[in-house]
């Protein structure tokens, strides 16, 4: 699948001229990272509160972030793909670049089944009572895999065959 | 100064180990993630997104974002050591260290502002408090801009 990806990708008329300007990385890569502070402290304050932290919160109340947290995710999504046009043979060749992927996979299911199975009783919640067992896993699976993210995309330049220039 | 500092045990290993200098960008990555992330939801509400958010509990809040800065601080400074003469020399660094400090000054004004209104119960946000709230968020998108340039500007 990866190949088709790739070979559709390269030498296509986007795939050239990111390649041909060269203030595309830096400003896509300032995005990237404004994204990534959207998407993670968004998820920090949401989740930490379903983990049963900082109590003052109303539970319901920091759900007011998801909109934060999916625009940081769509900056980082345009982004990411236009990073991905721009050198489509390294990326797809980076193991690290193929672990970040899956884990964007699995944090977007973890997010469904939070969606889909407990959100529904958010509201029920009052702001002393106990985080149940099913939300506290949720919260920490989230927050562990979106770390795990930020860090397989940091190591992209530095390991698993990346052929580009790193910084 | 700076190439004393070039020379120091600590500079050598970040330098010469192939490990040290993607671990400590692994660690600065997240630490950014949570300081900015969680001073930018603060200042947000702030402004006056996410009304139903008690402003309050990012006192509580504010106690992650600065554990996150004392490890970006370790891990900023260790990537600075290896270097230290070019990063000194470098604009885009200076600013960004400028934009940091500038940071972490306002989230000092804006957390006693917050225990004040713990103290009083008070849920209002003054205008001046909005107005601290707007520079601070766009203080720490100036240091994201100006880190990020680092890599590419001498």
């Amino acid at each position: 699948m990866l190949e088709s990806i790739v070979s559709f990708v390269d030498g296509s008329a986007l795939n050239q001229w990111i390649v041909a300007a060269w203030w595309i990385w830096p400003v896509f890569e300032i995005l990237h990272f404004f994204g990534l502070s959207l998407l993670f402290g968004g998820l920090l304050v949401i989740d930490l509160r379903l983990a049963g932290h900082f109590r003052r919160l109303d539970p319901g109340a920091t759900h007011t972030l998801i909109p934060v947290v999916l625009a940081g995710f769509t900056i980082n999504l345009i982004t990411g793909i236009l990073f991905f046009y721009g050198d489509p043979v390294t990326y797809a060749s980076n193991a690290m670049f193929q672990i970040k992927m899956v884990l964007i996979a699995f944090a977007g299911l973890n997010a469904l089944v939070y969606y889909w199975l407990l959100h529904p009783l958010v509201h029920n919640w009052t702001t002393s009572s106990e985080a149940p067992l099913a939300a506290k896993v949720v919260a920490y699976i989230s927050l562990t895999l979106w770390t795990a993210v930020m860090l397989c995309g940091r190591l992209i330049p530095y390991i698993g065959e990346y052929l580009g220039t790193g910084n | 100064m700076f190439v004393w500092i070039e020379g120091t045990p600590i500079a050598q290993w970040v330098s010469l180990s192939l490990y040290a200098y993607p671990f400590l960008l692994s660690v600065h990555i997240v630490g950014l993630a949570v300081v900015v992330g969680i001073f930018m939801m603060r200042d947000l509400r702030l402004i006056g997104c996410f009304k139903s958010l008690d402003p309050v509990a990012f006192l509580s809040l504010g106690r992650l974002a600065w554990t996150g800065f004392f490890f970006n601080a370790v891990s900023g400074l260790m990537l600075f050591t290896s270097q230290a003469l070019t990063f000194a020399e470098n604009t885009a660094f200076l600013i960004k260290i400028a934009f940091i400090v500038a940071g972490m000054a306002l989230a000092g004004v804006i957390h006693a502002r917050l225990r004040v209104s713990l103290l009083v119960g008070s849920a209002d946000i003054s205008r001046s408090t909005r107005t601290v709230a707007l520079c601070s968020l766009l203080t720490w998108t100036g240091a994201i801009i100006a880190g990020r340039l680092v890599a590419y500007i001498v």
